[in-house]
């Protein structure tokens, strides 16, 4: 789980010197937002977004013909550095997912570089990345049905539930567990990599589990 | 009343899941009991499966896949890619049954023996992917039925109705990059329901983009809502489609009392369902239409449904459809 295995290491970089249009050129090409800016040691010293590239060359310049051509003129001189946050802030190899998107969530940055023990830029990470590594977590790229099991809140329950499934020779694509909305139980939601349910529901509710109404599963309902 | 053709194999019992897998024989035989309940037996064509000719299944399905299938058989491997697929020596032959049995009534249609035809066989199709067994199957039944409907008949457009509660992702791969195929189907939603695939956002890929709609249905819903979705979306898609055959993977485990889904569709909802099927059949494709019988697991509700499903391929204006039991 951690940001090396799942980064981009094609980065895509770009000289400070360079003009914004070809910035925005190359993020175009790539299909990307966000273009570090490496110095001549492979080291980044600033990060441009597409949403820098947006506002600093606002198409509402044209709305005014008297200012147009200065404008676009002024706009052409410009140059990367001119634009960049300076100084990005970067991640380690070493950061584990989990660090990266507590970060992108606190931070509220798209992406960030990452970069190794020297301090060089050997990847970035993106909320893209990111979603792609969470799908893999939920284990929903692979075909499967999500049981909803009701437990109490107690030592051990778990391992009954993945005995049983064990027993019916299932594989788990993954077992999410969360607080559930009455006092003292959590739900269980284990991702099955099966289309034969029926008969470990059965054994469920045998053993006394309560399987959760469908309807009642989405995340929203569930205490927070 | 329509001529309508029934392939039925006892061969199709064969096929062994082992012990608790609801994929089993007697669905085939509560399907035939349903339709002698009935009465319909002696208003039907009978026919039996017959072996397909290899260069069909090659058509949607790797060499490699194939032989790996016909090789676990022989080796006596009893699963087939995933413990979902159990299977016996036999299995691969009698999918080879299937197959040949669909192609079969497909000729008969395109012939002009009989207008449409009822296919329940076993091993079922919807979910075996080009290289890959899944769900129960082993062939893409339909997958299969549609090439050769184009490469032997020359069909340009055939539309796919799939209402298995599940999502046919085999199908819908196999053609999502194809405007002469039109894949709709109509499941429980894919973040409950087996496999996980079929959300609405999924509409086929470059020059197949537009011709895959998917309806799913979240969890606890029942004919009120599958009726909204099917008016609100395949009914448009086939009137600009315009299919000349329709093919349909029918599964009856929506069915409120079926245990491997969260639906609550009643034998009426079934009724209304395949009803507005023939419809389209009738409206578009000269009343061509082979459905294809893939999930349905009540074995308690299964004769009613299948009786009611042949009747309303007869077109029987004499007998009633039987109520939900």
């Amino acid at each position: 789980m951690l940001v090396g295995k799942s980064m981009t290491s094609k980065v895509i970089t770009i000289d400070k010197n360079e003009s914004l249009f070809t910035a925005r050129e190359v993020m175009r090409k790539n299909n990307i937002r966000h273009l570090p800016v490496v110095d001549g040691e492979n080291r980044p010293v600033g990060i441009v977004t597409d949403r820098d590239l947006r506002s600093a060359m606002p198409y509402r310049i044209y709305r005014n013909p008297d200012t147009a051509q200065a404008e676009s003129e002024r706009i052409a001189k410009l140059k990367v550095s001119d634009i960049m946050t300076e100084d990005p802030m970067t991640i380690p190899l070493t950061y584990t997912l989990q660090d990266a998107l507590l970060l992108i969530q606190e931070k509220r940055f798209g992406a960030f570089p990452v970069v190794d023990d020297k301090g060089k830029l050997v990847g970035m990470i993106s909320v893209r990345d990111l979603l792609r590594a969470f799908i893999n977590v939920l284990g929903i790229g692979e075909p499967g049905t999500l049981l909803g099991i009701l437990v109490e809140e107690k030592v051990g329950q778990l391992k009954r539930i993945v005995d049983v499934i064990t027993e019916e020779n299932i594989s788990f694509g993954s077992v999410l567990v969360a607080r559930y909305g009455e006092k003292g139980k959590r739900a269980v939601f284990p991702y099955l990599l099966t289309n034969n349910v029926i008969r470990v529901k059965k054994r469920l509710q045998e053993i006394g589990f309560k399987l959760i109404d469908p309807m009642e599963w989405y995340i929203d309902q569930l205490n927070r | 009343m329509k001529k309508t053709g029934f392939l039925f194999d006892e061969r199709y019992l064969i096929h062994d899941t082992g012990p608790y897998h609801p994929e089993v024989s007697d669905r085939l035989l509560a399907a035939y009991q349903g339709i002698k309940k009935a009465g319909l037996l002696e208003k039907l064509v009978l026919f039996k499966g017959v072996r397909v000719d290899l260069k069909w299944v090659e058509e949607v399905h790797d060499a490699d896949y194939i032989a790996r299938f016909g090789d676990a058989c022989v080796a006596g491997k009893k699963e087939l890619d995933t413990p979902d697929c159990q299977m016996c020596a036999e299995t691969y032959e009698i999918a080879l049954l299937a197959v040949g049995g669909i192609l079969d009534a497909l000729r008969r249609m395109m012939e002009g023996e009989i207008d449409n035809a009822f296919c329940p066989v076993r091993p079922p199709g919807h979910h075996a992917e080009r290289s890959r067994a899944m769900g129960f199957c082993y062939f893409n039944n339909i997958a299969i039925a549609a090439r050769y409907l184009q490469k032997e008949w020359g069909i340009g457009r055939v539309g796919i109705v799939d209402f298995d509660v599940h999502h046919g992702n085999g199908t819908q791969h196999l053609f999502e990059d194809d405007p002469t195929v039109f894949y709709y189907s109509i499941h429980e939603h894919p973040s409950f329901a087996f496999p996980g695939t079929g959300r609405e956002f999924e509409e086929g890929v470059g020059a197949g983009t537009g011709y895959t709609k998917n309806s799913p249905v979240l969890p606890g819903q029942g004919d009120d809502e599958y009726r909204r979705l099917i008016v609100r979306d395949l009914i448009p898609a086939f009137e600009t489609f315009r299919p000349e055959v329709i093919l349909v993977s029918t599964g009856f485990d929506a069915h409120e009392d079926d245990e491997m889904a969260d639906m609550r569709v009643t034998t009426e909802g079934f009724n209304w369902i395949m009803e507005t099927i023939v419809g389209l059949a009738d409206t578009y494709a000269g009343g061509r239409l082979v459905s294809i019988l893939e999930g349905g697991y009540s074995l308690q509700r299964l004769p009613e449904l299948v009786g009611n499903h042949v009747r309303i391929l007869l077109g029987d204006p004499a007998g009633a459809l039987q109520k939900n039991g």
